[in-house]
């Protein structure tokens, strides 16, 4: 398998605060790979730095073969991102933002197909102040595929989002991956990691405390004879909420 | 150049479909004016004159009628005379029952102490008709003045309103348009996202300036046009010549808009900056009535005011059709201050 992201030692201060302490991942080609962690704990200022949206302190990071901080301009052209609470141009069209941002990559974007791409057609002509929370999400994963990218990263893609919408959006990303697409995304959703992705590292205080599939990890908890306070039954709470309200997506 | 014309495009598109920007650099500046074109400054000279006639002589009332410079009012003595005392009279006429224009009666003049001239224009005038009332019935030849009326370009409180106006507008949404746009471009993150695409930052600077100017040359057309259809503005000048002192002036309050921009982090703390550079400019840059009346020091310092210089340059365009060559002063001063207002934007703008 090829490696399109390759993080060695990445390291970020702000003045005596260690915020990322020298960590070192690696991100396979169609992988879903998740950074989790409590808030603070390093996961955004690590996107950003390979986002190329904060300067490397110290470390490398190496984007489908491209050193970040030497390269910046070209790992921006490979790269799709989905930022954190970030929002778009009012008074423009999805159609017409689309349109507009595959401009910036000298591209021009069959802006209908990309929405199909997040089911977001029948919105073409809104702008994005109409959208629901979780349309609004789907809209920036459209608008991180505009210039093709080798890989999407999304940060905190379903926060706020209702269990109808987040199920949805997981279908959204899968088929992203299947199309070839190598995703890295952070969630404070255990059941979205353990549902998505591949492989999760967990971050605690800038370092990352665990790095592996989520079943193993399971297992390696159970093997140091883990037993829950409670039993889990075969179904939870969230179980009974969508048999009560459907799977089908309210924001339309 | 396809980047930045596409950003253009879009950001034009942006203002158009935004109702409140229409509103506030359109809207606004061309309803003050009409509000405005209601204060009668011209009314200011005349004298109001109130007739108690007793009599059924209407001889001396028909020779004081087409004077306009009298403000007609006929009533009752009590009523006249109260008005009088609340000021609303200068001058009360009482004509006496027996009035006759050949007669000898005294006709009765009350004058208002507080208005020294309009009564003494009054009083002259009245004497003047009673003289004119004597003349008629007698066939005395005199001597007679041929009079011969002069046009004035006959300019009007709006002529002088109209230029300011506009370049207030062309102020306020360079400042507050580029500041507020700013500020809420970045606190929602709109600006981080497009720092991750490889746009070159400075197209969208660029195109967001080109965009805005545009919407400028817009506002200076508009203004204008409408200023000659509905409010019977005296225009002299060429409005391209209007349109480059405009962009110029333009230029200088967009750069301010950028710095204000870079050194606030939310909107509180923009509005106050915002309207701290423009409340005095407004008021002391002679937009609503001229600064000869200022104190020779705050006149000399508003003299340097950017606003100064594009409502001067506008205004002698507009109303005197002045050339670029003949405003060369404020020229040079709106160019003066676009260098020093663009060093501290490119000083002070951020990104994030």
């Amino acid at each position: 398998m090829n490696t399109v992201l390759n993080v060695q030692n990445l390291t970020k201060r702000y003045g005596d605060l260690v915020a990322v302490q020298g960590i070192s991942f690696s991100v396979q080609q169609q992988e879903i790979f998740g950074i989790l962690g409590p808030n603070g704990a390093g996961k955004t200022t690590t996107l950003e730095m390979i986002e190329t949206l904060r300067p490397i302190d110290s470390g490398s990071v190496t984007l489908d073969g491209m050193d970040v901080s030497k390269e910046p301009q070209n790992v921006k052209r490979s790269i799709g991102v989905q930022l954190q609470s970030s929002s778009f141009f009012d008074k423009l069209s999805l159609t017409e933002l689309l349109q507009l941002f595959g401009e910036m990559y000298s591209r021009r974007v069959d802006a209908l197909a990309l929405l199909k791409e997040v089911e977001l057609q029948d919105k073409a002509k809104s702008y994005v102040a109409e959208l629901s929370g979780g349309q609004k999400q789907r809209f920036s994963i459209a608008a991180a595929l505009v210039n093709d990218p080798v890989i999407l990263f999304l940060d905190e893609p379903t926060t706020g989002l209702d269990p109808q919408a987040r199920r949805h959006l997981w279908g959204v990303i899968k088929r992203i991956r299947s199309e070839g697409k190598t995703v890295v995304l952070t969630t404070h959703y255990m059941e979205e990691a353990e549902e998505l992705c591949d492989r999760v590292a967990i971050m605690d205080h800038g370092n990352i405390v665990s790095n592996a599939p989520p079943q193993e990890l399971i297992e390696k908890l159970l093997g140091k004879g883990f037993k829950k306070a409670r039993v889990e039954r075969l179904a939870n709470l969230e179980d009974v909420f969508l048999d009560m309200t459907g799977h089908s997506l309210r924001d339309e | 150049m396809r980047l930045k014309l596409k950003l253009i495009a879009a950001s034009f598109k942006m203002f158009v479909r935004q109702k409140e920007a229409i509103l506030w650099t359109i809207l606004l500046p061309l309803f003050m004016i009409f509000l405005f074109s209601f204060v009668n400054f011209e009314g200011m000279g005349t004298v109001s004159l109130g007739i108690v006639n007793y009599s059924q002589d209407t001889t001396l009332i028909a020779l004081l009628k087409p004077i306009r410079t009298l403000k007609i009012t006929h009533g009752k003595e009590p009523s006249e005379l109260t008005a009088l005392q609340d000021g609303d009279r200068e001058v009360v006429l009482i004509i006496p029952a027996s009035f006759q224009p050949s007669g000898q009666d005294s006709l009765k003049l009350y004058l208002n102490a507080e208005r020294p001239q309009e009564t003494q224009a009054g009083r002259v005038i009245i004497q003047r008709a009673l003289d004119e009332m004597v003349f008629q019935r007698t066939n005395i030849p005199r001597p007679t003045l041929v009079t011969e009326t002069v046009n004035s370009r006959n300019l009007t409180y709006i002529d002088f309103l109209l230029p300011g106006v506009l370049a207030m507008s062309i102020m306020n949404s360079g400042i507050f348009g580029v500041a507020f746009g700013f500020v809420m471009l970045k606190k929602r993150g709109i600006l981080r996202r497009l720092l991750v695409t490889p746009m070159n930052t400075n197209d969208f600077i660029i195109s967001q300036v080109i965009s805005r100017l545009a919407v400028l040359m817009l506002q200076v057309v508009i203004m204008v046009g409408v200023g000659m259809l509905l409010f019977d503005l005296h225009f002299a000048g060429s409005i391209l010549d209007m349109l480059v002192v405009g962009i110029l002036g333009g230029i200088v309050f967009l750069a301010i808009g950028f710095a204000l921009s870079g050194i606030s982090k939310s909107e509180d703390q923009v509005a106050p900056l915002a309207n701290i550079i423009t409340l005095p400019m407004m008021f002391l840059s002679g937009i609503f009535f001229s600064r000869s009346t200022l104190p020779g020091i705050a006149h000399t310092v508003t003299d340097f005011f950017p606003l100064t210089y594009l409502a001067d340059g506008l205004r002698n365009i507009a109303i005197e059709g002045a050339t670029l060559g003949d405003i060369w002063p404020q020229l040079l001063g709106l160019t003066v201050w676009s260098i020093v207002t663009v060093f501290l934007a490119i000083k002070a703008f951020r990104w994030e």
